[in-house]
């Protein structure tokens, strides 16, 4: 049954991911530019060497086995180069990949650690002054422009009280060579220097984006726990366990909570895209050297094979994501096992 | 009189009238319809309203502070920016462009969604099985992702993104609108009009749509907040209206520059930004809200 269930699942990612390619490789065609640049970005090309790569690009071929041949060259890890550095568009994004991945996990952990337990809370105590005050903070966060919120931040922490670093991931005074792009295990890696100062200063380098990125996702998790939990207290079985006579800690865990966090574990997956959208804002504010910030870099230079690569990679971790929360979603609910 | 009525008569309301009954008692939703309100007359009329040409650069009065400062004007009650243009004036064209221009985009997008999504939600089997991943799909690629391909093929500018935007949002509208026409075709009613000989489109036209109404308008406040929040996010980072356009976003953008000098003129479009969100959020809830009571009674 499960195995049947994650069978299908593998087969739509894989329909998913043609359709994904499909896009991306119709790009090509639609940027402005010339088609044979904008597949392996290069800039200045002779007409010599114009022949001999639709030659090897197989452009003088029918429109299907240029797409067979795209997506050859993409699983053989030829991506092509960016139009701005002339290097493989590849290795860029695995330099700048790493820092988002650092920062939006932390932002979704501290969504999750923080989000969860007040939604929680507010759910418990309906309509009293606790519920009412934790309901409109998140609609205020809910609501607040993510630029703007971090301009204000940055302000105010940075510029007037100087507690925390306006931009960057690490002081200039610590010389930490990037080996697998993730800060602190860098830090960890990096000979001769002194491990805990840089780490502390990495941790506040960190502190204000990571704050700035979960406000949206924490407030949509209280939101969105708040409301699933009151819908699950409204049911009957919670009754039902009342009137069991279990105490009012148990009904909340044993019946309560499970059901309620059902929906959660789906919602994680949902939030991820727009976790990605503020966290390319996020990068821009900060001036963290993340693939969002490439990626808004490369549509002010034109580089289209950047944007393509870019969008292929990105599209592709959250639609894994998204593939990911559904399936641990159905592990944890039979009821969502239906075939 | 109405106590001493001897003959008591039945008397129901109609659904918008209790609707608003339940949404009137929810004053912070009240208030939020209200600024809303202001903000579409705004957003209408505010070329001709607006005390100065919001393009009208003005080199003696560059940076003026608001009037509630001591070196402010009273003619300039937000003070001016670094070309000595009317804030003012150009809060006020903003709303046409960040919140009338949304609108307009989330109607578009409802519209074609609305289509899509009769067609989503009347069909099964393989048919709707491929688009419904289709849909996932379209889903899953962030929004400014696609408005960022959308603007490299394109070209930056407002209407661009605003395509982007509708192209975006309409994934939602699709799957929202599937989802609940499924739901009325479950319901006893449509079931007796199907026993009664109507067909697939009778039953779409006269029974389903007139019940749509409800998420629609809860789906149109979410899209609408969205939509503002993204336009400004592009307009912000340039790829929306570009330098002269007073839209909030690209306003925030502009006025970086002299932020320790005029730290108003970056807060004004943002607070802007904020209590338009605010408000529609206040609102959505509010409808959410009423319409449960409106069950419930």
């Amino acid at each position: 049954m499960i195995l049947r269930y994650l069978a299908r699942r593998l087969f739509l990612l894989g329909f998913v991911f043609v359709a994904l390619t499909i896009f991306v490789f119709s790009l090509n065609y639609l940027f402005p530019g010339d088609l044979v640049s904008n597949l392996t970005g290069l800039r200045d090309i002779s007409p010599e060497q114009h022949q001999e790569l639709q030659q090897t690009l197989g452009l003088n071929q029918s429109i299907w086995q240029q797409y067979i041949e795209y997506n050859r060259r993409l699983f053989a890890g030829d991506w092509g180069l960016s139009f701005s550095s002339q290097q493989s568009v590849l290795t860029e994004i695995g330099k700048v990949l790493p820092a988002t991945l650092e920062l939006t996990s932390y932002a979704l952990c501290l969504s999750l650690l923080v989000g969860i337990p007040l939604g929680l809370l507010a759910a418990v105590k309906k309509d009293s002054l606790l519920d009412k005050c934790i309901s409109s903070v998140a609609l205020v966060g809910y609501s607040m422009p993510v630029f703007w919120l971090a301009l204000i931040c940055i302000m105010l922490f940075s510029l007037q009280l100087g507690w925390l670093p306006t931009s960057g991931r690490l002081g200039v005074l610590f010389e930490v060579p990037a080996q697998t792009g993730f800060i602190f295990i860098d830090i960890l890696l990096a000979p001769q220097i002194d491990r805990s100062a840089a780490a502390y200063n990495a941790l506040l380098h960190l502190t204000l984006p990571t704050l700035i990125l979960a406000s949206y996702p924490t407030n949509v998790m209280i939101r969105f726990v708040r409301h699933s939990m009151v819908d699950v207290l409204d049911q009957n079985y919670i009754k039902t366990a009342r009137a069991k006579g279990l105490s009012r800690g148990q009904v909340l865990y044993r019946h309560g909570l499970r059901n309620a966090l059902l929906p959660v574990t789906r919602q994680v997956g949902l939030q991820f895209s727009s976790l990605i959208t503020l966290a390319m804002l996020t990068e821009v504010i900060f001036s963290w050297p993340g693939i969002g910030q490439w990626l808004i870099d490369s549509i002010y230079q034109r580089n289209y094979p950047a944007i393509q690569a870019g969008l292929l990679v990105v599209s592709s971790l959250v639609i894994c994501v998204n593939m990911l929360t559904e399936i641990v979603h159905t592990l944890f609910n039979p009821l969502a096992r239906k075939l | 009189m109405k106590k001493l009525r001897l003959y008591y008569e039945e008397y129901n309301k109609k659904p918008y009238q209790l609707l608003w009954k339940h949404f009137v008692p929810q004053h912070f939703a009240l208030f939020g319809l209200i600024i809303l309100s202001v903000l579409l007359l705004l957003a209408v009329i505010s070329p001709f309203i607006s005390p100065h040409d919001p393009y009208q650069q003005n080199a003696e009065l560059l940076l003026l502070a608001p009037s509630w400062q001591g070196s402010g004007l009273v003619s300039y009650p937000f003070g001016t920016d670094d070309l000595g243009r009317d804030l003012m004036s150009r809060l006020m064209l903003g709303a046409s462009y960040s919140f009338g221009l949304a609108i307009l985009a989330v109607c578009g997008s409802m519209l074609i969604g609305l289509l899509l999504g009769a067609l989503a939600g009347m069909t099964r089997g393989v048919q709707s099985s491929i688009f419904n991943h289709l849909l996932d799909l379209a889903l899953t690629i962030p929004s400014l992702l696609l408005a960022i391909v959308i603007v490299a093929v394109l070209g930056p500018g407002l209407l661009n993104t605003i395509w982007a935007i509708m192209l975006a949002l309409l994934p939602q509208f699709i799957h929202g609108v599937g989802n609940a026409i499924q739901e009325q075709l479950k319901q006893d009613y449509v079931v007796a009009y199907r026993l009664d000989g109507a067909n697939n489109w009778q039953i779409l036209w006269s029974v389903v749509l007139p019940n749509l109404w409800e998420p629609l308008s809860l789906l149109f406040t979410m899209a609408l907040s969205t939509a503002i929040l993204d336009i400004a996010a592009l307009g912000f980072l340039g790829l929306g209206a570009q330098a002269p356009t007073p839209e909030w976003g690209s306003m925030v953008a502009d006025a970086l520059d002299s932020i320790y000098l005029a730290p108003w003129t970056v807060a004004l479009p943002g607070l802007l930004i904020f209590i338009t969100v605010l408000s529609i959020n206040l609102v959505g809830d509010g409808l959410h809200k009423a319409m449960k009571k409106r069950r419930g009674s």
